[in-house]
Order: C-alpha cells, then structure tokens, then sequence
C-alpha cells in the first residue's frame, strides 16, 4: 500500500493540541503559542496591505490597487458602518468597526494559507520541518470571545454615555409595556444582552472551525477510511469547500460580525423604544 | 468485520453525529427561505437589488449560525459524555 494510509491522521487535533506546547510559556495563561502567530500575522498584514494600497498619493482616477481599497472603504463605511450606527457615533466608531472588518477578514484569509506551524514534523532532504497545514486565529474561542467583548463594553458603555444610566437601562423594555408584565420582560431583556455576547463568538468561531474540520476531513477521508477508493470524491469536495470558504464565508463572517457590531453600538446611542 | 470497541465511544460519536445533523434541518429550510425570498423580492422590484443583498447576507449569517449552536452543543455533550 502507499505510505498515504500509514499516516495517522487527526483532523482535530491541530485545533487542541498546540495549546500544551506555546512557543513561549509566559504566566497567567498569557502564553504566545500558534494563535497567536497567526494573529500577528494577521495584523501586520492587515496593517501594511492598507498602507501599501493607500501610501502613494490618491488619484482622481484610480489605478487597480486604490479600486481595491476604495471598494473595502465603501463596503466598510455604507454597508457596515452606515447599517446601524448613527451619525453622531461615526466618528468614534466608524474606524472600530472597520477595523474589525479588515483585521477579522485577514485573520480568515489567513488561515486558508497553509504555513508550517504544524507540531508534527516530516523530514525533507535531512531537515525536520513542521507539517504545512491551515489554520486561523478566529478558530479558537479566546479570540472571538475578547473580539465580543470590546464590543459588548462599547455597547454599553456608549448607551450610558449618550443617554445617561437610569433612561438607557430602561430602554433596554418598551416605554408601553403594561407592568404586569415587567417581570418576565425584564429577564429575558437581560438576558438576551447577554446572549449576544454567545451567539457574535460562537457564529465566527464555530464557522472557521467548522470550515477548517469539513475541509481537513474531506483531504484526508482516504487516510480517515483506510481506503483508496474515497479518494476520487474526497479530494474534490475538499477543493470545493476550500474555494467556497476562502472566498465567500472568510470575508462573509468577517462583515457580519462588524456590521453586528454597529448594529449593536448603534442601538445603544439610539435606542428604538 | 468484527466490531471492536467500547461501546460507550460509539454511542458518543452517534450522538455528535445525530445532534449536528438534526440541528441542520432548520437553518437549511431557512437559509433557502432566505435566497428563494430575495430573489422573489429582486424579481418584483429588481432596483432595490443592492440593499436587499446586504440583508440577504445579514439574514443568511444569522440563520446559519444556529447549525453552530447546534455543533457547539454536541462537541461539549461530546467532550464532557
């Protein structure tokens, strides 16, 4: 048989397995191990690639790169910022929410590239060299967790801000609610500010997993089964769902998640009811 | 073939299985209700195409999430069973 079925294959465990060995173990749990690379990653490439698009001088007639950019700026301000926050939040949150566009998009676009972080090592030519394999930052909950929680403090520290703390937290029921109500209103109100915080981490966290472990496991069904004859389904389906992720959900969540975002912060300046 | 193994691990991994499976029923008839909606929408009033694609997007990422509740819920039942 090809060595291919010899291999011991898990498609979990690049998920779990890297957070015992951190490449640096600091205290407090602050240690930097692959997550983290791949957020700096990340971040250095969100920052250069908009510099790189934006550094020589604008022209009224753009070339191909500041199209690129102007179409992401367009996205960010009409479709994410515009959606839900209004005008007087602008301009403290318009770059928030943009930025998290970008850096939530690079850090999904990143983790289609396969780069030699594995902990697994084969050699080649006599050199031991890490396994290539995909993942991203945001398929691990700390990452979209502290990521939902500027947001929720932003939430609610703007709604205090622009309202004052007795009429915000009012606001959060109807002004018409009879009060008979009021006390099954007022716990699921509470409660579903809460769920909020669930339902933004979960969605991108679960989604890039999700996307990574369908992808992991299509590519290796023949090592998963222990038979050649997958293969022929296995591999294609792998490359669908990689093309269907890469291009349309790595920058789908990335918007959702902003423009929810704004919606929330949005609805905390202005508070419908 | 011989079946080997706990069965205590299978049951395990069957349940993973059924629960993302069962969660999937409804957002995939919602997320159809979504597309097969908006290009309803679009065929009846198709100048409002631009702004009924930014809520189809929106609508489509919210129904979808809950196949992730759903696969969330059976990794923890999985990891803690």
């Amino acid at each position: 048989m090809l060595p291919l079925l010899k291999v011991d294959f898990n498609p979990v465990s690049e998920f779990t397995e890297f957070v015992h060995h951190p490449y640096v173990d600091l205290p407090l749990g602050l240690d930097i191990n692959k997550a983290v690379v791949y957020m700096w990653i990340a971040a250095l490439l969100a920052t250069f690639l908009t510099l790189f698009a934006v550094r020589r001088s604008l022209k009224v007639r753009p070339d191909s790169r500041q199209t690129v950019a102007e179409i992401v700026y367009d996205v960010a301000q009409n479709q994410v910022a515009r959606g839900g926050l209004p005008e007087e939040g602008m301009r403290i949150w318009f770059p928030y929410v943009a930025t998290l566009f970008v850096f939530i998009w690079m850090m999904n676009l990143v983790g289609f590239i396969p780069l030699p972080f594995g902990d697994r090592h084969f050699d080649l030519f006599g050199l031991s060299i890490p396994e290539f394999q995909i993942y991203a930052a945001t398929a691990n909950l700390s990452v979209t967790l502290a990521l939902t929680l500027v947001t929720f403090f932003a939430t609610h520290v703007e709604g205090i801000r622009y309202n004052g703390v007795i009429p915000y937290f009012r606001s959060w029921v109807p002004s018409d609610t009879p009060w008979w109500i009021l006390p099954i209103m007022v716990p699921v109100e509470v409660i579903s500010q809460f769920v909020r915080i669930v339902s933004l981490s979960f969605r991108l966290f679960f989604n890039l997993l999700a996307g990574h472990l369908v992808i992991a496991v299509f590519l290796g069904l023949a090592s998963l089964l222990g038979t050649y004859f997958i293969l022929p389904i296995g591999i294609p389906m792998g490359v669908a769902l990689y093309l269907l992720e890469a291009t349309l959900i790595a920058g789908l969540q990335a918007f959702i998640f902003a423009t929810l975002s704004a919606i929330y912060i949005g609805g905390a300046i202005h508070p419908d009811h | 073939m011989a079946v080997t193994g706990d069965i205590h691990d299978s049951a395990k991994v069957l349940a993973l299985g059924l629960a993302t499976g069962f969660g999937a029923i409804g957002p995939g008839v919602g997320v159809g209700f979504i597309f097969g909606k908006t290009i309803e929408a679009v065929g009846r009033q198709p100048e409002l195409r631009g702004q009924l694609q930014g809520l189809m997007w929106l609508g489509f990422a919210l129904t979808e999430a809950i196949v992730f509740y759903a696969l969330g819920m059976a990794f923890v039942a999985y990891a803690i069973a």
